[in-house]
């Protein structure tokens, strides 16, 4: 399945090359092994590090980090190079993950530690000196030479706080305890580290002005607190509240305000806020069902064609088709993503995985829904594909993360068939039920 | 733990149903919406993209290039030039960023562009990579026009203000198609902005625009050329009148009227057969003629000759010529008088009386009119080629014999007002015309084809703005013109 993406994304460059400037790419073999070498890495240290994990998502991953390279390299051979570096470091991340953590358990022991850490991250954008406005958003951190978008961390800092603290807490979140009048309310005290962390990362979000990395907290925290609880109140809940602060912000923040107004109506701000959502339709038009080709056409119209638009340069030239493909293998590795949460027999695992997997399709939905303008447009990465650092590296991250989850559940099932084998199949049942923090947790308030 | 497991499979069918969503819209965008959005004029993307593309060469018939893409260099990647510059600019038209295109380059753009290049197996390195690449060269177009008939005609007038037409009768085929005043269509193909914005300024600005070609695209008095069609209606509609012996006279009072005459040209007297009066071009016996034949007569045989219709040059904006309708001569005779000898509103475009001399020379038959010749892939073979139709029957094989007699006699008669067009061994068959405009000055005509009995080119030639004189200035200016081209063109037996 590697060698297959491989090929692949081999084919797709010097495809890309031919078509732009009608040669093979000079560097065509340094960058073949350079991949090869790289992806191999990666797959060797799954096999070694986590050797019973779900054996789908890397080569996923490594396709689409491979069809976003070959992009990057055809719009701007600068930015090919930054990413094929920070290519390798995402895979170190990878395997530093893996072999930091043998099992997803030892994350959830960090988990105020790592709350913390997430909400700094969030907050340091804001931070005189270090902080940096791009295109109206304050979203990024130059220390030194390296600039980096925090909040791609921050995202995975919070679905591991949150999945600890809903696998801890989801029965008390459940049902009201403490009465008021004829309602029965939750117990404040059980909300408050949640609410607090969501006050914290909305409020922050606001003051940095990005709307689309607030709605997929906001969809992270809602989504696992239903999942969790099974209560639909706090869908509805949630979507209020979301409501509200969306209303509040476009009163409050212009840059919010036009991004809306360009989403409304695009083609009367075709000269400002609707020029690049605009020039992204006139490149997906171009693409039309198969494509123009690789570098067959002209999607360096587009503004920021290789990081937020990646989606439009890429349906102009390899067409629907390539889209859907695109969409398709996003669609799997959250698909594994979802099954390795089903398959955990930890309600954190369970949480963590369906959280990271969340937050890999909503943002691949809110990137894909802002350029064909399903909703307003907001500036964040297509995980794996676009240029930039942090979100690489970040994906990288999270899918180690969900790599491990797969891992520890198969170990355990392999425990749990041992156990069955020695005890008979009476004896499975304790195991499963006994696994389950929450379980334990709730006897201690 | 089991409901957990429920949700999460919902959360799944959620996200999933969120990129089917993606999905959808991208359908509408992609493929729906898709042609809507290439078309929209905002989208410069189709435009960049073209000229990033080579465009095919135009050529003449006798391999002169015309119009090519150079490398260019710069933001884009090729250059359209013109290396003939003024000379063709009319018939080449312009390939501009801002103005868009305009003639041949407009015309033949899908031949032009990489759209409709011919693909063919690569057989090279260099093709198998164009072949990837999906660059085909594109293909040229090889068109009719001699460039050294072209040249002669712009040497011919001399930067005086008119036009000369040549065409193969048998074909329709164009062999030259020039008029002044003409454009170099270099400066409108510029990359640079404002280069481009101040040669379209420069264009566009005067009276008589350049971009509007004489030649085919504005009408004038076709004055005595007109008689060639007028004549024509007699055999066809009322042949008796060839025979009737009109009056020598040196003005014909007009019907309808207060007391106006229309007086021969110079105040000369004239009369007899036709024969005669087409010899000399004598104004009161057509005129006469004109008012026996009635306006139906006149208006169909000028309809059959191609006259009140669209012509089918492979050019965009091709003029019609004018004849007035039969019922405005209701009740207005003198207006048909006047008409019969192209005047009063009659008006005419060269190409029209090329087509029309041409008919004469061709046993009747208009050919439609064609610039095209053939196209060429990139290695040279041919991929189309054009085959010659008929457009019209201007009038029989019989009607066009008799003409044809009228029209030689011009030429050849001692008092023929076309002798200057006599070239030594060929017969020569032609008409001349005075137009008066109104104004000061007169537009001088010569209509003609050659050589008798097989002819091989047709002619209209046009020189405007001409002083009056005492002389048949149509025989004076414009048939030297004609002469200069036939000769040329049968000296080397029609080939390039």
């Amino acid at each position: 399945m590697m060698m297959l993406v491989l090929a692949l994304t081999g084919g797709l460059y010097a495809l890309a090359n031919l078509g732009r400037v009608g040669a093979l790419p000079a560097n065509i073999v340094p960058f073949l092994i350079l991949v090869f070498a790289l992806m191999l890495a990666a797959h060797v240290a799954l096999r070694r590090l986590a050797p019973q994990a779900d054996p789908v998502m890397l080569p996923l991953a490594a396709l689409l980090n491979g069809i976003g390279y070959v992009f990057i390299a055809r719009l701007d051979s600068q930015e090919a190079s930054y990413q094929a570096i920070w290519t390798g470091v995402g895979i170190a991340c990878f395997v530093g993950v893996l072999v930091a953590f043998p099992r997803a358990v030892n994350l959830e022991r960090y988990r105020y530690l790592i709350a913390l850490g997430g909400i700094i991250l969030l907050v340091l954008p804001l931070a005189p000196h270090i902080g940096q406005d791009i295109n109206g958003a304050r979203l990024w951190v130059h220390v030194g030479p390296v600039n980096f978008q925090p909040e791609e961390f921050a995202k995975i800092a919070l679905a591991i706080f949150f999945a600890s603290v809903l696998a801890e807490r989801a029965d008390l979140l459940a049902t009201g305890t403490r009465r008021i009048g004829r309602w029965l309310v939750l117990e404040p005290r059980y909300l408050a580290p949640l609410v607090a962390a969501w006050g914290v990362c909305l409020l922050v979000l606001l003051a940095e002005n990005d709307l689309g990395s607030s709605f997929l907290f906001f969809t992270l925290l809602v989504g696992l607190l239903w999942i969790a609880t099974g209560r639909w109140a706090y869908l509805a809940l949630g979507a209020g509240m979301f409501l509200g602060a969306a209303v509040f912000a476009l009163d409050v923040i212009h840059h919010a305000e036009s991004r809306v107004q360009a989403w409304l109506h695009p083609w009367a701000h075709f000269a400002t806020s609707g020029y690049q959502i605009i020039e992204g339709w006139f490149a997906l038009a171009a693409g039309g069902m198969w494509g123009l080709g690789p570098g067959q056409g002209n999607p360096q119209i587009i503004p920021e064609a290789s990081t937020d638009f990646i989606f439009a340069s890429i349906g102009e030239e390899l067409g629907l088709v390539g889209l859907a493909a695109l969409l398709i293998a996003y669609l799997l590795i959250v698909g594994s993503g979802l099954r390795t949460a089903v398959r955990s027999q930890r309600s954190f695992s369970k949480l963590l995985a369906t959280g990271l997997s969340l937050l890999m399709g909503v943002q691949v939905f809110v990137v894909a829904g802002g350029i064909t303008r399903l909703i307003p447009l907001t500036g964040i990465t297509l995980p794996f594909v676009s240029y930039g650092g942090s979100s690489l590296v970040s994906n990288y991250i999270l899918l180690a993360i969900l790599l491990r989850v797969s891992d520890d559940n198969a170990r355990e099932q392999a425990l749990a068939d041992a156990a069955v084998l020695e005890a008979g199949p009476d004896a499975y049942r304790p195991v499963a039920t006994a696994s389950p923090t929450a379980v334990t947790e709730v006897v201690r308030p | 733990m089991n409901g957990m497991n429920r949700r999460v499979r919902l959360a799944g069918l959620a996200t999933c149903l969120l990129l089917v969503a993606v999905f959808v819209q991208l359908n509408y965008l992609q493929i729906f919406r898709a042609s809507a959005l290439d078309k929209n004029p905002l989208n410069t993307r189709n435009v960049v993209l073209r000229y990033e593309q080579p465009r095919g060469a135009i050529i003449s018939a006798d391999g002169i290039t015309l119009a090519q893409s150079v490398p260019s260099h710069d933001q884009y990647k090729y250059q359209r030039v013109y290396p003939e510059g003024a000379l063709f600019g009319q018939i080449t038209g312009y390939y501009s960023f801002i103005y868009g295109t305009d003639g041949l380059e407009n015309e033949y753009d899908a031949v032009l562009s990489q759209a409709n290049a011919s693909v063919t197996f690569p057989t090279d390195l260099q093709e198998v990579k164009s072949f990837f690449t999906n660059q085909p060269a594109p293909d040229n177009l090889h068109i009719t026009v001699l460039s050294r008939l072209q040249r002669l005609a712009a040497n011919e007038l001399a930067g005086r203000a008119g036009a000369v037409v040549a065409l193969v009768p048998s074909t329709g085929a164009v062999l030259a198609m020039y008029s002044n005043p003409t454009y170099n269509p270099s400066a409108l193909a510029s990359h640079n902005q404002a280069t481009e914005q101040s040669a379209w300024k420069k264009l566009t600005s005067g009276p008589s625009s350049p971009l509007v070609a004489a030649a085919y695209r504005e009408r004038f008095f076709p004055g005595s050329t007109f008689k060639v069609i007028t004549s024509s209606a007699v055999y066809d509609h009322k042949p008796s009148l060839a025979d009737k012996a009109m009056p020598v006279l040196t003005g014909l009072p007009l019907p309808d009227t207060a007391n106006q005459v229309l007086h021969n040209f110079a105040g000369e007297a004239c009369g007899g057969k036709l024969l005669e009066l087409f010899t000399v071009s004598c104004d009161t016996g057509f005129g006469q003629l004109g008012l026996d034949l009635g306006g139906q007569s006149l208006y169909d045989e000028a309809r059959a000759f191609g006259w009140d219709r669209p012509v089918p040059l492979d050019l965009p904006g091709v003029a019609e010529s004018f004849f007035p309708q039969p019922s405005s001569f209701v009740r207005n005779a003198g207006a048909l008088a006047k008409s019969a000898i192209g005047q009063e509103s009659v008006q005419a475009v060269p190409l029209t009386l090329a087509m029309d001399a041409a008919a004469i020379a061709d046993k009747g038959v208009i050919m439609t009119p064609h610039l095209l010749g053939r196209v060429t892939g990139s290695q040279g073979q041919t991929v189309t080629t054009y085959r010659p139709k008929q457009w019209l029957r201007a009038t029989s094989a019989a009607t066009a014999a008799k003409v044809t007699k009228l029209m030689l006699s011009v030429v050849n008669s001692p008092n023929g007002t076309g002798v200057a067009a006599r070239i030594p061994g060929v017969q020569v068959a032609g008409k001349t015309g005075t137009a008066q405009t109104g104004g000061p000055n007169i537009e001088t005509w010569f209509v003609a084809f050659a050589p008798v009995p097989n002819p091989q080119i047709a002619v209209a030639v046009l020189v405007e703005n001409q002083p009056i004189g005492t002389e048949y200035q149509g025989g004076t200016i414009a048939a030297p013109i004609a002469k200069a081209i036939i000769q040329a063109y049968l000296q080397s037996g029609g080939k390039p």
